[in-house]
């Protein structure tokens, strides 16, 4: 049974349709990829399935239950982690503090919520900076942070959204294997990417978006060659970022 | 209808093209320069001691003031944006808000340390004049304010449509970055905007003159009515400020008078309340720079 | 833990030996007055960790002021128990007029709660029946401690102590529990924190009701320490509203201590203001003050707290120095 399935989903924002009868599922365990040019909807979809933003049209069914009206607040303790494209640690807070902000919301004792964080950044590779001030991180360490803070939700399904944007190639490379790591602890996840490659070499199935709507889902391989995905792409390169 | 409900709307519509008036002045300063500011009940309250002075001292006819006070307060205007706003513009809103704060206890208490907290107000001969249309008495200070007003505002309507300068500001409120990458000297058009909209609320100030009171507390008030309007009109949009000012007026009058005079200010509180639960959008909408302020 | 306690039990401790040395009553007065707006600044504060500020708590100090003294002069209840009606109708009004405001953000939600605070106060006016409108209600000198009623101001200063010490107290507590780290995580970015599985809305009706409670609570005290109230003086705006927050944002808003130092700054800075100049011109040291407000938002829009960067984080004791140890 898909984890997540997503029927006809649609937002219209005054005359714009930003996402329009996207459809598609996500089957546990997989790593999907969704790419498209800018401004086709991607990250509006990820704020439908987040529940930030309320859908226009269609329904989201996640682990058997509808969660089309469901707060986003709910969203998370079902299961649905999310991390945001522009990284939002959250201020006045160390890196272990913000990781122990999501789990206090399930852990009532605050010792046991200092452990479980301490071991989530050690899963991202963050043990060292527990005692930092966010701010004063590189650009990758504050997105292994947002990885991590979502990952203390516990989820089952993880959006990541251009948690690779603004990285440079060999910090890219650092993180992919994390990716796989998180799925293969089973994790289900569904990344957002405009870095092609790192795209490509990472996902099981590729949905591509183009101005609100799907118009190509497949393997890695059958996207890249799919005319239309070209077609979209056109003008920019449709092997690099 | 009866003699009393025609009357009533009709003082309800003379107030309120004042009340427009002012709001439609924190409009002005808020679309463009996008700042809450909790003095700008003493702009109107400065603009009515100036009228004040100038009557009483050198016996100016307070319309006739006008002429002295618009650009009075319009320098006031420049004033308080370049040395109170302009250094903190980057500060989080919250932090501008108490710098404003901080603005209207000094305004009030200067006024208050100038002219002590006696209520003021001026004779004028024609201050209890009033015409008569049929059953109903028109009084001739709030006619005449009313008067005035509207064409202020349709005066402000044609400089924003059709002058450079008023177009500037327009694309200024509708996208602050595009405009300077457009060349607009944004922070020059926010000097201009705080002088025309200080302006704007001290003509209302010296147009209330006449047949109301002046004391050093009477700022806050009218903070709070342009506020109300201004929210029930949609934020930075100007003929719902308009709008918004009439209907308030039409609030006050008729509270004021089928309820009680004391529950005037109570009842448009309420609807404050009741508009910002209800339709946060406002009754027609919500013009530019809502979302940065917390209206979405 | 018993190191982090030792310094504000000693404080503690010298603030209980402080009425056997300041006997002059005008001096005892002061300190009284200091320790309620420590008290009512804390209150006020909590509602700022969640990042809303509030203008209108005077609505909640009046609510509670009302309705104990309400129930002491005509139904002769005493004012302890009284104190649990005034705590239960702050908490009626918070739920009732404030919670529906916590949708709006930043400056609005602060006018709007300016807004219930005057309605308030005009109803409280209006309402003649039920508070003797602008006459006021007066209580009677019967002095015993079943009245709330004493005859040595060094009895107040205890209570005013006593409260100030809870008020901070819960104010500390809340910063550094599961809660407290919900609010913060609120106030930085909401949107963030329900993603991440916060109840954002649960977590600001907590704040709400806290810092109402507490300043219903209060409302209560003062009345039994004034002997009268009346619509003007408990909901007055500028004293319980907007002072406090004054208070508090000087001395640092979102912070535990930054409030306490603002308000053990202003209160005699004000007093000190309003006898030496309010002499020499009617509203001068009030100008001062609000020049002096747009100057600390210029200079130092953290507060002054912020100022004393170093010492911060141990004041707070939140923050990289000390993780977890303060997480009650």
């Amino acid at each position: 049974m898909a984890l997540l399935s997503v029927q006809h989903l649609s937002k219209a924002f005054g005359g714009l349709l930003a996402v329009s009868e996207v459809s598609f599922e996500i089957a546990p365990g997989e790593i999907l990829g969704l790419i498209g040019p800018n401004g086709a909807g991607k990250t509006t979809v990820f704020n439908l399935l987040s529940g930030l933003l309320p859908p226009t049209r269609g329904a989201v069914v996640f682990d058997g239950h509808d969660i089309t009206g469901v707060p986003t607040f709910r969203r998370s303790r079902l299961g649905i982690g999310r991390t945001f494209q522009i990284v939002r640690p959250f201020d006045g807070m160390s890196v272990l503090e913000n990781v122990m902000a999501p789990i206090l919301a399930r852990e009532r004792h605050p010792d046991q919520a200092r452990r479980q964080a301490l071991e989530v950044l050690g899963r991202v590779g963050l043990t060292g900076e527990a005692e930092a001030d966010p701010k004063n991180l590189t650009l990758a360490r504050r997105k292994r942070l947002e990885v991590a803070r979502a990952l203390a939700t516990r989820p089952k399904l993880l959006l990541l959204d251009e948690v690779l944007a603004g990285l440079n190639p060999v910090e890219v490379q650092e993180a992919l294997p994390l990716i796989r790591r998180l799925r293969d602890e089973g994790i289900t996840i569904f990344i957002i990417e405009h870095i092609m490659a790192a795209l490509m070499s990472v996902s099981d199935r590729v949905l591509v978006m183009d101005q609100g709507v799907l118009i190509a889902a497949g393997s890695p391989a059958e996207v890249t060659a799919n005319p239309r995905v070209i077609e979209a792409y056109l003008g920019e390169e449709a092997t690099g970022a | 209808m009866s003699d009393l409900f025609l009357q009533v709307t009709v003082s309800g519509l003379l107030i309120g093209g004042v009340y427009a008036l002012l709001s439609i002045g924190l409009t002005m300063i808020f679309g463009v320069v996008r700042i809450i500011n909790f003095a700008h009940g003493e702009l109107m309250m400065l603009a009515m001691y100036l009228t004040f002075w100038l009557h009483t001292a050198h016996g100016v006819d307070p319309y006739l003031s006008l002429l002295v006070v618009a650009p009075a307060m319009f320098a006031i205007g420049v004033a308080i944006q370049r040395l109170v706003v302009q250094p903190i513009l980057e500060a989080p809103a919250l932090m501008k808000v108490f710098a404003t704060v901080g603005l209207y206890i000094a305004l009030q208490n200067l006024a208050l340390m100038l002219f002590t907290a006696d209520f003021r107000t001026i004779q004028t001969p024609y201050a209890s004049a009033s015409f008569r249309i049929g059953a109903i008495s028109v009084s001739e200070p709030r006619l005449y304010a009313f008067l005035c007003a509207i064409v202020m505002i349709v005066a402000l309507w044609a400089f924003l449509k059709f002058t450079l300068v008023g177009k500037a500001l327009r694309a200024v409120a509708e996208n602050r970055t595009v405009s300077a990458l457009m060349g607009i000297r944004v922070s020059r058009l926010y000097l201009l905007a705080f002088g025309v909209g200080s302006a704007i609320t001290g003509v209302a100030g010296t147009l209330l003159l006449p047949f109301s009171y002046v004391f050093p507390t009477i700022g806050s008030i009218y903070t709070l009515v342009a506020f109300v309007v201004v929210v029930l009109g949609g934020m930075g949009n100007m003929l719902g400020a308009f709008f918004g000012g009439l209907f308030i007026g039409l609030v006050e009058s008729f509270s004021g008078t089928y309820v009680s005079p004391a529950i005037k200010e109570a009842a448009y509180f309420v609807i404050f309340i009741l508009v910002l639960l209800v339709r946060p959008q406002g009754l027609f909408g919500m013009g530019k720079g809502s979302e940065e302020i917390g209206l979405k | 833990m018993t190191r982090k306690l030792a310094v504000p039990l000693a404080g503690l401790a010298a603030l209980a030996a402080l009425p056997l040395v300041v006997t002059q009553s005008y001096l005892l007065h002061l300190v009284i007055l200091i320790l309620f707006y420590v008290a009512l600044t804390a209150a006020w504060n909590i509602l700022t960790f969640s990042g809303k500020v509030s203008f209108g708590h005077s609505a909640f100090f009046g609510l509670g002021a009302y309705a104990s003294t309400i129930l002491l002069v005509k139904g002769g209840v005493i004012p302890w128990i009284g104190l649990l009606a005034g705590i239960a109708m702050a908490l009626i009004g918070a739920l009732t007029m404030t919670v529906p405001l916590l949708r709006l953000r930043g400056p609005m939600f602060t006018l709007a709660t300016i807004a219930y605070g005057e309605v308030l106060r005009r109803v409280a006016i209006i309402w003649r029946d039920l508070t003797a409108g602008s006459e006021g209600l007066t209580i009677p000198f019967d002095p015993g401690f079943l009245n709330m009623c004493f005859t040595s101001k060094a009895a107040y200063y205890y209570i005013f102590l006593a409260f100030a010490a809870v008020a901070v107290g819960i104010s500390h507590w809340l910063y550094h529990s599961a809660i407290g780290f919900h609010l913060r995580a609120t106030a930085s970015d909401e949107e963030a924190a329900q993603a991440l599985g916060i109840d954002t809305n649960r977590v600001q009706v907590v704040a709400l009701m806290w810092s109402a409670g507490i300043t219903g609570a209060l409302g209560v005290f003062y009345a039994q320490y004034v002997y009268m109230i009346d619509p003007d003086l408990v909901f007055s705006g500028t004293l319980f509203a907007i002072q406090p927050a004054l208070n508090g944002i000087i001395g640092g808003l979102g912070t535990v201590w930054g409030p306490v130092l603002g308000a053990v700054l202003m209160t005699p800075l004000g007093e000190f203001l309003r006898s030496y100049l309010g002499h020499v011109r009617q509203g001068l040291n009030f100008f001062i003050y609000g020049m002096a407000l747009i100057v600390v938002v210029m200079v130092l829009p953290g507060g002054i707290i912020s100022a004393l960067a170093p010492l911060r984080s141990r004041l707070r004791g939140a923050g990289p120095r000390s993780p977890g140890k303060d997480v009650a």
